[in-house]
C-alpha cells in the first residue's frame, strides 16, 4: 500500500513580529533589554516570527487552537470531509494541558467522531514520529487516511516573568538562547492511500530516524535547574520551588549543539550507503536547520566526496516564519508546495535534526501529478 | 573550492571514510575516560594516565608508517614519498608528549618504562602487520582515522583540558600540535585517497582498515582505566 500526502495546511498566529519587536511581546526581563539578543539572532538568521501571546503576555490563542486552525486549513484544501478522518496523529512539545494527550484535546476541537488517536511527545522531530505512525498505519492497511498535526506555543515559556521568578536572579546564556530562537505556529498534513488526480500528491517513499541519546548528554531540556544533577521539577516539594530554582526554564546546552551537525551528516551518509538517498536524484531539500551550520570542514568533506546537494536545491522559510519546533517542517512543506511549480517525479528530501538529545529524522517524497 | 578528489571511486571511498569516522567519533564519546574528558570530569591524574597510555603507541607510530613506506614497490613510489614525508613529520612527537606528562606532574621514568596497554598491543600489532603487506594502500584508512583524531584532540580535547584543569603551565602541547598544518595534511590525504582508491577492492580494504583502527583505538582508550 502506498501513502500520499494529499493536502497540507498551516497557521501562524497574529502579525509577523520583527527582531526589534520581540521584547515588546515577550517583555523585558527586570526591565532591561537583553544583552545577548542581537548576537543570538544574528547567528540564527531569523527575521520575523509569530506569537500567540500579546504584549501583555496574555495567551490570545491556545496551542490547541493553533493546531485546529492548521488542521482546518489542511482539511479545506483536501477532498475529504473531516468526519471521514480515521486517524489523528499529533505532535507538540507542550500541550495546553499536561494531561490528557494533545490528540484528545484536538479531536474535541475538530469534532471528529470515533477517530483513532496518537500523540507524539518530544521536541522538533516529534512531528516526524507522529507522521511515521500515520504512514505506517496506512502502509499496513490499518486505516485509509490520517490527519497529522504539529503545533507549538513556545512563547509562553519565554515571558519575562518566567525569568524574573528565578531565585538567584542570574539568567545564563543557555537559558536565554531559545528565547530568541523559538516561536509559535502549527502545520498539518493529510495522508491517504491513493493519490488525487487534480492536486499535488506527494508519495512518502520512507521515513527513517536515528537517535543518539545513548552517546550524548541532554542538549535541549526543560525540567532541571542548571546546577542540579539529579532532581527534576516534580521532585521539588512544590512547583513554586521548582520554578524558583530554574527547573522550569527551557534550556539549550550550546556547547553540545555542534554535535547535531555530525549526527545529521552521519545519518545522511548512512541513507546514501543503504541506497535510500541518491544525491544526484534529489530535486529539493527541506531542512529544519539554520543555514549557518552549513559551513565548516565537514561540509567541505561532503563536497569533496561528491555528496553535497547544491545550495540552489535547498528551501527554507525559517527566516520569515520563525523556528516553530516540531511544526516547522510541516509549515515549510505547506508553503513550499503552494509557492513552487512541481513536476511529476520530483523528489523532496526532508530532514529534521533535533538537538534535544540528538534524534535526526529524514523523509523522502516523490511528486505525483 | 578546489576539488582534490576527481574519480568516482575516490569520492565513494571518502564518503565511506567519513561515515566510519563519524561512527568512530561517536563510539569514542562512550569510552569512559573520553566521556569524563568531554563532560568536565577528568582529573589531572586521569590526564597523566591518558598521556602515559597514549605515548606507548605514539612512539611506535612512526614505525608502522616507515615500515609501510618500505612495503611500496616501484609502481607506488609516489605514495612511498608521501608516506616517508608523513613519518618524518611525526617520528618525534612522543618527546612533546613526554614533556606534557612531566609538566602535568608525572615522572619521566614512569612514562618511559610503561608497557603498552592491551589495546595498544592490538593496535600496534595490527598496524605493523598491515604495513608489512606488499603495497599496503589500505593503511590510508588508518591514516584517515589517526589524522581525524589529531584534529579532534587539538580543537576539542586540548581546549576542554585547559578549561577544566586550568593548568598554570602548558600541559597540552602534544594535543594542540596536531591541529597545526591540518589543511595541508587533509589535502595530502585527499590526494592519496584519489590515487589509491583505484578499484572496488582497494576501497573496501581502506574502509575496513579504518574501521579496525577505529575500534582498536577505542580499545586502547578503554584500557586506560584498567592500567595499574
Amino acid at each position: 500500500m502506498n501513502v500520499y500526502i494529499n493536502s497540507t495546511g498551516r497557521y501562524l498566529p497574529g502579525n509577523p513580529i520583527n527582531n526589534d519587536e520581540i521584547e515588546a511581546v515577550l517583555g523585558l526581563i527586570n526591565n532591561k533589554p537583553s544583552r545577548l539578543k542581537n548576537k543570538i539572532l544574528k547567528s540564527n538568521g531569523i527575521k520575523t516570527r509569530h506569537y500567540a501571546i500579546n504584549t501583555e503576555q496574555q495567551t490570545v490563542e491556545s496551542n490547541c487552537n493553533l493546531a485546529k486552525k492548521a488542521a482546518l486549513n489542511c482539511i479545506e484544501n483536501s477532498f475529504l470531509p473531516s468526519r471521514k478522518i480515521k486517524l489523528l496523529s499529533t505532535a507538540t512539545s507542550q500541550g495546553d494541558m499536561v494531561l490528557p494527550g494533545f490528540s484528545s484535546m484536538l479531536q474535541a476541537e475538530l469534532d471528529i467522531p470515533e477517530v483513532e488517536i496518537n500523540t507524539s511527545h518530544g521536541i522538533c522531530s516529534s512531528s516526524m514520529m507522529a507522521l511515521k505512525y500515520a504512514f505506517a498505519n496506512i502502509k499496513a492497511e490499518l486505516s485509509d487516511n490520517a490527519l497529522v498535526v504539529a503545533s507549538e506555543l513556545a512563547s509562553r515559556l519565554f515571558k519575562h516573568s518566567r525569568y524574573e521568578a528565578i531565585e538567584d536572579d542570574s539568567i545564563d546564556f543557555n537559558a536565554e538562547f531559545l528565547r530568541w530562537m523559538l516561536s509559535d505556529g502549527a502545520g498539518a498534513l493529510l495522508l491517504e492511500n491513493t493519490p488525487r488526480s487534480n492536486t499535488t500528491s506527494l508519495k512518502i517513499e520512507w521515513i527513517k530516524s536515528f537517535s543518539h541519546a545513548d552517546v550524548y548528554d541532554t542538549c535541549m531540556s526543560l525540567g532541571k535547574s542548571k546546577n542540579d544533577e539529579i532532581k527534576t521539577w516534580q521532585d521539588y516539594p512544590t512547583y513554586a520551588e521548582a520554578e524558583k530554582s530554574g527547573a522550569l526554564l527551557l534550556r539549550q546546552d550550546v556547547r553540545l549543539l555542534d554535535n547535531i551537525v555530525a549526527v545529521g551528516v552521519n545519518g545522511f551518509l548512512k541513507l546514501i550507503s543503504t541506497g535510500d538517498v541518491n544525491v544526484d536524484k534529489i530535486d529539493h531539500v527541506l531542512c529544519h536547520f539554520s543555514s549557518h551550520y552549513f559551513k565548516g570542514k565537514i561540509f567541505e568533506m561532503l563536497a569533496q566526496a561528491g555528496t553535497f546537494i547544491p545550495e540552489e536545491k535547498w528551501y527554507t522559510n525559517l527566516y520569515e516564519r520563525g523556528n516553530t519546533g516540531c511544526a516547522s517542517l510541516f509549515i515549510m512543506l505547506d508553503e513550499f508546495i503552494k509557492t513552487h511549480t512541481l513536476n511529476s517525479g520530483d523528489t523532496i528530501l526532508c530532514m529534521v535534526p533535533e538537538s534535544g538529545r540528538f534524534n535526526c529524522a529524514y523523509m523522502l517524497l516523490t511528486v505525483e501529478k | 573550492m578546489e576539488h582534490y578528489i576527481q574519480t568516482e571511486l575516490g569520492k565513494k571511498c571518502l564518503q565511506e571514510l567519513l561515515q566510519v569516522w563519524l561512527d568512530f567519533d561517536r563510539n569514542l564519546s562512550k569510552v569512559p575516560i573520553v566521556k569524563r574528558l568531554e563532560t568536565g570530569r577528568l582529573s589531572q591524574q586521569d590526564y597523566c594516565h591518558l598521556l602515559l597510555n597514549m605515548r606507548q603507541q605514539v612512539i611506535e607510530g612512526s614505525r608502522w608508517i616507515s615500515r609501510s613506506a618500505s612495503s611500496f614497490d616501484r609502481n607506488h613510489s609516489d605514495i612511498r614519498s608521501s608516506v616517508i614525508h608523513h613519518a618524518h613529520e611525526e617520528h618525534r612527537d612522543y618527546l612533546m608528549l613526554e614533556k606534557d606528562y612531566q609538566a602535568a606532574g608525572g615522572e619521566l621514568a614512569d612514562i618511559q618504562t610503561a608497557e603498552r596497554n592491551v589495546g595498544s598491543e592490538a593496535l600496534h600489532g595490527y598496524l605493523m602487520y598491515s604495513a608489512s603487506k606488499p603495497n599496503p594502500v589500505a593503511l590510508i584508512g588508518a591514516m584517515w582515522i589517526i589524522e581525524g583524531l589529531g584534529n579532534k584532540m587539538s580543537i576539542k580535547w586540548a581546549k576542554l583540558i585547559k578549561e577544566h584543569l586550568q593548568p598554570s603551565i602548558n600541559i597540552t602541547r602534544f594535543l594542540e600540535y596536531h591541529g597545526k598544518n591540518d589543511e595541508d595534511h587533509l589535502k595530502e590525504l585527499y590526494q592519496l585517497i584519489d590515487r589509491v582508491a583505484s578499484s572496488k577492492d582497494n576501497v573496501a580494504s581502506i574502509v575496513k582498515t579504518a574501521r579496525v583502527v577505529g575500534r582498536l583505538y577505542c580499545l586502547q582508550l578503554e584500557e586506560v582505566d584498567n592500567y595499574e
